[in-house]
């Protein structure tokens, strides 16, 4: 097993939630999305986060707005859809439930090793 | 200094380093490789290029120029097209285009041009058995040389990575090729292979010395010859150097060309023409210099574009040219011809036949031969006058007068406007008492142009009537058929007979 290859497998469908997460809270332009994701260690390059942008902003769970920077081209700022926070909600749920199932089969674990 | 390039990225202009814009153009080439596919790639691809923007914008130094560090910086920001994908579906569909193979020119492994190299990679195999193949083709009707040329001209070569890892197929991580700055080693080679292939390339060096030295070879023979034609043409236009020869010179002189167009096509068309002319031995000339130097040092110039122009410019001027020679050639489609007839009194029993006007009392600034040595152009540019040598002929006459014809010749667009320009040709010839006065030459009426024209006279003598002529009229008569007929220059008598003029025997 390609233990690289795993930890690739388990962030692919986190950062998707965090994305929407990151907008939950106020509409914000790429730049921002990628600062908070690099912090939080989420990803690598920001090249991998605009494929994510655009297909969520087809499937209508985002959309954006142009406005204008001082320096540079003009910024697109994304924010949440109705639709997008409806999805945000259900993946928050299944998060919650997801974290509680690993912790508890890795405390579970934990319990017959020990 | 560097040269820098400038280039328009999500809307804002930037001056970067040419290599590092092969870099940047490489690195776009492979995301859009990437992402062109996918729904709604052509969008994700401005997103990040309005991203790179804002980081050159960021970094870029006090003199605004992108240097190959900014865009190292910039890809480790944003990344690889490999890693784009690895929290995406794979099942996106655009795997396939990554996995496509495509045959190039491998230009990290090559001896001549990387040909073999190439098929090596699409068909994972050692390209020394490729080179084999060619090496022993070659000297079958030189077949493998023409298809290793004809490859080599049709496969693009693998420059850039995305074009590297479509060559190499899934074997691009094996070949090394896709890290930086190292060649890539080829993933096949077996060690009899790699001894060939040392073979092969120390062949391949020395061939190429040998072609490199054969093409400098080239280079100067193509400088050497195109400056001087070049030169001697600029010598004899510009400077009209051997004018001095021309006054002797049996042949057409090119160095009146210009002048001589004047007097036979139409007056406006003149610089036109000689500017096409200039142009259509020039341009040849130039690229044979300019071929030459470049084949000489071997520099690499994106100059398709000069040689198209080059060409272009080359043709319209010859298709130019014709089309006002066919134009200016109607005008001497028809030929004409203008006979007028005179008598002489009672024939005398001595006849004298003397020079009117000789060409050697008139100014010539040219002389101009055509065709053959007795027709004669002469040119006085002072006074603007053509003149012509005339032809005179003797024959013996069918009854007892003397008769004179005078035959004008000319062209035109018609046979009514070629006898039209025959007949104003200027002629002179007189008769007092029992001798002629024969011109030597004819004139072209002013303002008109030379058509081909021609005079030639007739003297029809009856039979026993004695002539005798002064030196430039038997030179007149004779000189294009005998010019030793005049053995004594003292004794000037003749006497007609059935079969023409025959000189008679000194009396005393």
């Amino acid at each position: 097993m390609d233990l690289e290859n795993t930890k690739a497998q388990m962030r692919k469908g986190i950062l998707e939630y965090c994305i929407l997460s990151v907008l939950s809270r106020n509409s914000c332009y790429a730049s921002d999305i990628i600062r908070e994701l690099k912090e939080a260690r989420v990803i690598v390059v920001e090249g991998t986060l605009y494929p994510l942008l655009t297909r969520q902003k087809n499937a209508a769970l985002l959309s954006y707005r142009w406005e204008e920077s001082q320096q540079g081209p003009p910024r697109k700022y994304y924010e949440l859809t109705q639709e997008g926070r409806e999805y945000l909600d259900d993946l928050d749920k299944s998060w919650d439930e997801l974290v509680k199932s690993v912790n508890l089969i890795r405390s579970g674990k934990k319990s017959k090793t020990t | 200094m560097e040269k820098t390039i400038k280039i328009n990225l999500g809307g804002v202009l930037f001056q970067i380093e040419e290599e590092a814009y092969r870099m940047l153009r490489d690195y776009l080439q492979s995301i859009d490789n990437k992402l062109r596919n996918v729904p709604g790639g052509n969008e994700t691809i401005e997103d990040i290029e309005s991203r790179i923007a804002e980081i050159f914008q960021s970094q870029k130094d006090l003199a605004g120029i992108i240097t190959k560090e900014n865009v190292e910086t910039m890809i480790s920001i944003i990344g690889t097209p490999d890693a784009f994908d690895q929290y995406e579906e794979t099942a996106s569909g655009y795997h396939t285009s990554q996995s496509e193979k495509r045959m190039y020119r491998n230009p990290d492994d090559r001896i001549i041009g990387g040909v073999c190299s190439g098929i090596g990679a699409y068909l994972n195999t050692d390209p020394v058995w490729f080179r084999l193949i060619f090496i022993i083709f070659t000297p079958v009707f030189l077949i493998g040389l023409f298809v290793y040329l004809a490859l080599w001209i049709a496969l693009p070569s693998a420059n850039s990575d995305s074009q590297k890892r479509e060559m190499y197929g899934s074997n691009f991580y094996r070949s090394g090729a896709n890290i930086q700055g190292k060649t890539s080693e080829y993933p096949y080679s077996s060690k009899v292979g790699s001894a060939f292939n040392q073979v092969f390339r120390a062949i391949g060096k020395v061939l190429f010395i040998i072609v490199r030295i054969f093409l400098i070879i080239i280079g100067v023979t193509s400088v050497l010859a195109g400056f001087t034609t070049l030169f001697s043409f600029i010598i004899i236009f510009v400077f009209k150097y051997p004018g001095s020869f021309s006054i002797d010179a049996g042949e057409f002189n090119l160095a009146y060309l210009p002048d001589f167009l004047n007097y036979i096509v139409t007056p406006a068309m003149v610089p036109l023409m000689t500017a096409l002319i200039v142009l259509i031995v020039a341009i040849p000339l130039l690229a044979m210099v300019y071929g030459g130097i470049r084949l000489i040092f071997w520099f690499k110039v994106r100059d398709g574009y000069i040689w198209l122009i080059g060409l272009i410019v080359w043709v319209l001027c010859v298709a130019s040219l014709a089309i006002i020679s066919f134009n200016e050639g109607v005008s001497y489609a028809e030929r004409g011809k203008t006979t007028s007839l005179e008598y002489f009194g009672p024939t005398p029993d001595t006849l004298y036949i003397m020079t009117g006007k000789k060409i050697s009392d008139m100014h010539a600034d040219k002389e101009i031969s055509v065709t053959d040595n007795y027709y004669r152009i002469y040119i006085d540019d002072e006074n603007d006058l053509v003149y012509i040598r005339s032809r005179l002929d003797i024959n013996p006459a069918d009854n007892n007068s003397i008769r004179i014809e005078i035959e004008r010749e000319s062209s035109g667009t018609s046979r009514l406007d070629a006898e039209s320009n025959a007949s104003r040709l200027n002629y002179d010839f007189k008769i007092a008492g029992d001798t002629l006065y024969f011109d030597e030459f004819f004139m072209i009426p002013p303002d008109s142009k030379w058509s081909f024209d021609e005079v030639e006279v007739n003297v029809f003598i009856p039979e026993g009537t004695i002539v005798s002529m002064d030196k430039t009229t038997e030179k007149m008569c004779h000189s294009y058929y005998d010019y030793d007929y005049v053995k004594d220059p003292k004794n000037r008598f003749w006497i007609m007979t059935e079969d023409g003029l025959d000189y008679i025997e000194s009396a005393d």
